[in-house]
């Protein structure tokens, strides 16, 4: 009899999935684990595809068409509080809204259903609405990117094209509130007011994709870019806190988008706020090859005071197009990544003062590879560095003193 | 008489207004208590409509070009002061016990408010702070006084105590006075509206830390915004509110449900420990 049952669900389930576009498993855990900036590992509450990963802060991105018919299979294995997905900002009804007693709520070991159109191309947010203010924080969380119908890189149908984008949402974590005795709080989901322990929120981490501090350039993050490229930023907080996002100047930032609309007129803005929920979304072009950064703030939104700053690197290096490459000097490094040597092969086609640093991808000179020296003609220079630690550097040239090309290297 | 209208009509435009009119009102300044989503009784004043004291200020109504002539009682024993926001000075002092009456004169659509700027900002953090709403709209309307505080600090304030404000950590946030569930008691508040149908919903933040609310189920339209002018006509789910700004917000439901809406600094859907109970409410539209 039992079997019988479970065919018949089964093959109810296969029926209703039929027609869908995109189908999705997520996994509410109560067993995160996050390192943190300083090398402590705190607990976490999060999503993942598979029941071998760990669920991470923040969650999968999830990337549809609109107009894609979507379904979410929310799996609960957590031992504790039911869980739920909001879909923010995509304006569902209200059955798939995901707030506990409007919609539904997941229970341990069960599995809920979230059916929707992917709406207007843009940028939006999935989290869990139980005790969000603890969920939230416990990092059950994630984007949610919608591309135009035809998948193109436009900012939406009929936008502005991208030749490369990046996501950067902002959050924080206070390991106070990591503790089992907040995590596990007691719930009873028969009522729809919750005591429950909350903590003076005063986070240690401000959070970047998840990152903050020294973990940005160890996991190299970066808006990886070249001269002439268009770039589309995508803001996002789902934090605590206000953000203050900075551009550099030459990146001539414009505000096209925010919340997953487009704006009725383009706002230019070097500086972007960013409240919790928000989203915005920024074109921008470097006009030379170099290291930039975008400066992202948080900052109280009781006191306005500044809590933390944390900064994601630019790295232009070459040209969108080679028919744009319009320079008298050229650089090749090889071989690419490598292990304790490389060999630099530069072109001058006019006789000028050459000087060629390597990098850190925060910009401090690690080594001068080339002292300046006035060079013409054909090049090749040999550097080797058995010490070097792994990760990406910059190579990077200045002609007369000026900063004129980077080339990114990677040590194994 | 379609003749006679139109002439009528006419006539009114070449003299430049149209439904002008002049607003006598009266506000009084009572002292009280507010009683939190726990229980928690802390000092607070406000503007009320008659000597008693309620914990939601009164909200002033006038059409576009309209003259506003308003009599602030001060029923304290303390003099009080008072001024508009986003206007050329209205302000003013009320003695203890006494009666002045500020003439005023509003021509465009916007929320701006009234407040207390004694002491600044002590008296309006206490609770001084109401809403005028210009606007010649005759659709459903909805308004949100929403403010934020730390229940300790108004009785140390009250008590002539000085605080630090860079250390300000509210512990409960309301809406018109008050928090959720209650608030869905309020029908200026709740948004109870039908698929299809225009609303507007005037929000200032008489508190002093910024919000960011998010609407459940809807894009809505920014139609005025006292700080960011440039902001007007933006759809969006999230709207940041900063201390003493005031916004309009257009919604027309394409759906029905219940929905909530809250700010997402999701401390502040919080009071006295107790979820959801801070700043969230519902929307029913049938
Ligand atoms: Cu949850
Ligand atoms: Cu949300």
């Amino acid at each position: 009899m039992k079997n019988w049952f479970v065919v018949i669900v089964l093959f109810a389930g296969m029926q209703l999935h039929a027609q869908m576009d995109e189908e999705v498993l997520l996994i509410a855990r109560n067993t995160g684990e996050k390192v943190v900036a300083n090398g402590d590992t705190i607990r976490t509450m999060g999503f993942a595809f598979s029941l071998g990963e760990n669920p991470d802060v923040p969650g999968p991105t999830l990337e549809f068409n609109e107009g894609d018919s979507v379904e979410i299979d929310l799996w609960n294995v957590s031992q504790g509080a039911p869980h739920t997905i909001h879909l923010h900002g995509l304006d569902v009804d209200q059955e798939n809204d995901g707030v506990p007693h409007l919609s539904f709520d997941v229970p341990h070991m069960e599995h809920g259903y979230y059916k929707f159109k992917a709406p207007h191309a843009g940028t939006y947010l999935y989290h869990c609405h139980v005790v969000s203010s603890i969920h939230v924080q416990a990092g059950m969380y994630g984007l949610i990117i919608i591309h135009p119908p035809d998948g193109s890189k436009t900012t939406w149908d009929g936008g502005y094209p991208y030749d490369i984008s990046m996501s950067l949402l902002m959050s924080e974590i206070d390991t106070i509130w990591h503790n089992d005795t907040i995590l596990l709080h007691d719930h009873d989901p028969d009522v729809e007011v919750h005591e429950v322990e909350l903590p003076v929120y005063d986070p240690q981490y401000y959070l970047v994709n998840g990152l903050s501090d020294g973990q940005i350039p160890e996991e190299n993050m970066a808006l990886n870019t070249s001269v002439g490229a268009v770039n589309y930023v995508r803001l996002i907080n789902l934090g605590y806190k206000g953000n203050r996002v900075i551009f550099p100047a030459e990146f001539d930032a414009e505000i096209v988008a925010s919340d997953g609309r487009p704006f009725p007129t383009v706002e230019n803005s070097d500086t972007v706020y960013i409240y919790p929920g928000e989203r915005y979304g920024v074109l921008g072009t470097m006009p030379a090859e170099g290291l930039n950064s975008i400066t992202i703030e948080y900052f109280d939104l009781n006191t306005a005071e500044l809590e933390d700053t944390q900064e994601v690197p630019i790295v232009t290096e070459g040209y969108v197009s080679t028919t744009e490459l319009a320079t008298n000097y050229e650089l090749l490094v090889k071989p690419n990544p490598f292990e304790n040597s490389f060999s630099i092969e530069a072109d001058l086609k006019e006789k000028s003062e050459i000087e060629i640093v390597l990098l850190d991808l925060r910009g401090n000179i690690i080594d001068v590879i080339q002292k300046p020296k006035k060079m013409v003609g054909s090049v090749s220079i040999e550097y080797t560095n058995p010490t070097l630690a792994s990760g990406v550097y910059l190579i990077q040239m200045r002609v007369n003193d000026e900063v004129r090309l980077n080339r990114k290297i990677i040590k194994n | 008489m379609l003749h006679k209208a139109f002439v009528c009509i006419l006539t009114l435009h070449l003299f430049g207004w149209s439904h002008a009119a002049v607003v006598y009102d009266t506000v009084y300044i009572n002292k009280g208590l507010i009683t939190m989503v726990d229980g928690s009784n802390h000092d607070y004043y406000s503007f009320n409509a008659t000597t008693t004291f309620e914990t939601t200020n009164k909200r002033i109504e006038i059409g576009l070009g309209d003259s506003l002539y308003l009599a602030i009682v001060n029923t304290d024993a303390v003099v009080h002061g008072f001024d508009v926001t986003n206007t050329s000075s209205y302000s003013t002092n009320i003695p203890a016990t006494d009666t002045v009456e500020v003439p005023m004169k509003f021509e465009d659509l916007g929320v701006y408010i009234f407040y207390d700027n004694a002491n600044y900002p002590n008296f309006r953090y206490l609770g001084l702070g109401g809403m005028i709403v210009v606007d010649d709209f005759s659709g459903t309307q909805f308004y949100w006084n929403i403010k934020d505080h730390e229940g300790d600090w108004n009785d140390s304030l009250d008590a002539g105590w000085t605080v630090d404000w860079n250390d300000y950590y509210p512990d409960y946030f309301t809406i018109n006075g008050y928090s959720n569930p209650l608030i869905n008691d309020d029908p200026d508040a709740r948004i109870v509206g039908s698929v299809g149908e225009t609303m507007r919903i005037y929000i200032s933040n008489t508190g002093e830390g910024i919000h960011s609310l998010h609407f459940h189920g809807y894009h809505l339209n920014i139609l005025y915004s006292s700080k960011y002018p440039n902001h007007v006509g933006r759809s969006k789910d999230t709207f940041p509110i900063e201390s003493m700004e005031t916004l309009i917000l257009e919604l027309v439901p394409d759906k029905v449900g219940e929905y909530p809406v809250h700010d997402h600094n999701l401390v502040a859907v919080s009071g006295g420990n107790i979820y959801p109970n801070g700043m969230f409410l519902t929307m029913l539209i049938e």
